[in-house]
């Protein structure tokens, strides 16, 4: 099961079977989604790790600048800038609700701005994947000038009946150097 | 109107006195001015070793990797007969970035303008139409490849230095080196990377960081006391890790050992002298090895490395200018203590930003199990999204935005907690050793050192 989910990652299947825009299920899980950039963009983090399924698996890879003959290499999935569990993001979600988490104390002000929402089932009943654009602007202190991180998030969530759970995240980024200091904050 | 020297800035400053010994204070405008920034492109990163990267990232002839030396881009490339080579990052013809990826392969490196090509080793090979002599006749070809700079490898790891007739790497270390070899040169495969390095900008000068890595212990107990918050007993573990020997030069370089018999438990009665070698490396490995290592160990090291690795080994600390090193020990769930090994480099990116670049290791022997572990625990802790150095990076930004301030730059950094302990009692290395708590003689010692370079004319 792992690693037939890795592979859909590895590769984009051609002819995923989709969940059609607008349907009652894309409906809901676009709910899903709104809500979990609020609740990221408000600091609920409590709220935001019950939304992480237990067997999850969070990753950032790194991007590289490649010439286009190796561009299918500038995906490095070694030294990832997030490499997670459900365990190790509750203890990241710990330590931001503590009282020393200087990196994240004062808060960035952030907004995640989540689109080109498309659903795929998989070959596991009420299990989806979900890939969706995100972009990420933070501010922090006075700076005026707003750090931004775009990329594509390659989910896979599992309907509970009322709600869904994320069992995987893989964010793709688009720079190869963080323009950020770092990343005190999820994607 | 007032003019630069090579010994003073354009104000009248006198560059020595930047940095003032009498009372340990160095004037914080050094973390903003643009005019000292580019003199220690010349003075700094023209002269001294510089830390590119590690072997294993390159293991193949033909294998590239593009990285910084201070601002200039450069090419670290492997060649037929394995031997790496580090050459300026810009084309003789007109001044074009001739390597475009940060990693590949290649024989030839063609820059895409207008066709000059040149060997991994930086050798001019040809412009294109050969007849037609686009590169004229009054340079001669062997003259016209890549500038090529002065490379060392160390243990695997990639040194160069623009300073072609300059100290040599081990005089570069000093006495220092007794205390590194504990650490890269103490198996037989020697450290291997994980994988590229994280990068990532931060708003910071370079020295903000630099100066931090010639082992600024004290910030830990505040900066990063969330550590005792979320996994100590009521926090004091961190102040008794405070204790132990700095060690440092006067070129900089500087390790903090910590005491192991303060710091775990298990390893309380390491210094007693009633315990072997053995028996303690089995309760506690080196940070980073694992306890089949132990052979190797002792067959590179001295005996009395190996009695500082089970009583005091280096485990945080830095190379001047802008090398951090970390090889600390990671905990585990079920009672191990792997090892999380990792260097940044600090490259300058103006007065006001720096690229901050991670490496990730382990041992080449180590299990490819244990590696994935002690990967994941050094992306928990370091870099990027590591929770020790998300704060650190979200510090430097404030001081050099302070140092930008008309009165703020009038303000000083101070380095006056001095070390007033006797060096310790049968310590059994060279160079300088602080014994006692953490303080700021190292640090000092690597301004001292910023500003013996600066003060240089190139
Ligand atoms: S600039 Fe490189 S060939 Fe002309
Ligand atoms: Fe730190």
């Amino acid at each position: 099961m792992a690693t037939a989910a890795n592979d859909a990652i590895e590769s984009k299947p051609a002819t995923p079977e989709r969940v059609p825009i607008g349907s009652p299920v894309y409906n809901r899980i676009l709910e899903a989604y709104y809500d979990e950039a609020e609740i990221l963009d408000e600091l609920r983090y409590n709220e935001w790790i019950e939304w992480l399924a237990k067997d999850l698996r969070y990753t950032v890879p790194q991007r590289l600048t490649r010439l286009l003959a190796d561009h299918d290499k500038s995906i490095d999935r070694s030294v990832m800038h997030y490499d997670e569990n459900y365990g190790t993001m509750c203890a990241r979600a710990r330590r931001l609700r503590g009282n020393s988490a200087f990196a994240e104390d004062p808060p960035s002000r952030t907004r995640r701005l989540i689109t080109n929402v498309r659903v795929q089932l998989t070959e596991t009943e009420g299990e989806y994947r979900v890939l969706n654009y995100m972009l990420l602007t933070r501010s922090r202190f006075e700076q005026t000038r707003m750090h931004v991180l775009s990329g594509e998030r390659r989910d896979r969530i599992r309907d509970l009946g009322g709600r869904f759970e994320l069992v995987e995240r893989e964010v793709i980024i688009d720079q190869s150097v963080l323009g950020m200091p770092n990343l005190a904050i999820f994607l | 109107m007032l003019t630069r020297t090579s010994e003073t800035l354009s104000d009248g400053t006198r560059i020595v006195d930047l940095v003032r010994p009498e009372t340990r204070e160095v004037e914080l405008r050094v973390l903003s001015d643009r005019e000292i920034y580019d003199l220690e492109m010349e003075r700094v990163f023209g002269k001294t070793w510089l830390f590119l990267g590690h072997s294993s990232e390159i293991p193949s002839p033909g294998d590239f990797v593009m990285r910084d030396m201070g601002n200039d881009s450069v090419i670290v490339a492997r060649d037929r007969a394995g031997e790496i080579h580090v050459s300026l990052n810009v084309c003789p013809h007109r001044g074009m970035r001739v390597c475009l990826a940060d990693q590949g392969n290649t024989q030839v490196h063609k820059c895409v303008y207008h066709g000059w090509a040149f060997k991994p080793n930086g050798d001019f090979i040809g412009s294109p139409v050969a007849e037609e002599k686009m590169h004229g006749e009054l340079t001669p070809k062997s003259e016209l490849g890549l500038r090529k700079a002065r490379v060392h490898i160390y243990a695997g790891l990639i040194f160069a230095t623009w300073n072609i007739e300059g100290p040599s790497f081990d005089e570069f270390l000093g006495e220092m080196k007794w205390y590194y070899d504990m650490i890269f040169q103490r198996t037989e495969g020697g450290w291997e990377v994980l994988g590229p390095p994280q990068r990532f900008i931060v708003d910071a000068n370079w020295k903000a960081a630099g100066e931090q890595s010639a082992a600024d212990g004290f910030h830990t107990l505040t900066l990063h006391r969330w550590l005792d918050e979320m996994f100590g007993n009521g926090g004091s573990e961190l102040t008794s890790t405070m204790y132990g020997v700095e060690v440092g030069s006067d070129h900089g370089h500087a390790l903090r050992c910590q005491s192991l018999s303060k710091k775990f438990a298990r390893a309380k009665d390491f210094d007693s002298g009633t315990m072997s070698i053995e028996e303690r490396w089995n309760i506690l490995p080196a940070p980073g090895c694992t306890t089949d290592m132990l052979d190797q160990v002792r067959s590179k090291l001295t005996p009395e490395q190996m009695e500082q690795l089970m009583t005091n080994p280096p485990q945080v600390g830095g190379m001047f200018p802008n090398v951090l090193l970390a090889c600390i020990y990671a905990p585990q769930p079920d009672g191990r203590i792997l090892g999380s090994m990792a260097l940044h480099t600090y490259i300058p990116r103006g007065p006001d930003k720096l690229e901050f670049v991670n490496w990730v290791f382990a041992e080449k022997g180590t299990s490819e199990e244990d590696k994935q572990t002690m990967l994941r625990n050094t992306i928990f802790m370091l870099g990027t999204s590591g929770l020790v150095e998300q704060d650190d990076s979200d510090t430097w930004p404030h001081m050099t935005a302070s140092a930008r301030g008309a009165q703020g730059r009038k303000m000083t950094m101070k380095y006056q907690a001095i070390n007033q302990l006797p060096p310790p009692a049968n310590w059994r290395g060279p160079a300088i050793a602080y014994d006692g708590f953490t303080k700021d003689d190292t640090q000092w010692n690597w301004w001292m050192y910023w500003r013996e370079l600066m003060s240089e004319p190139a």
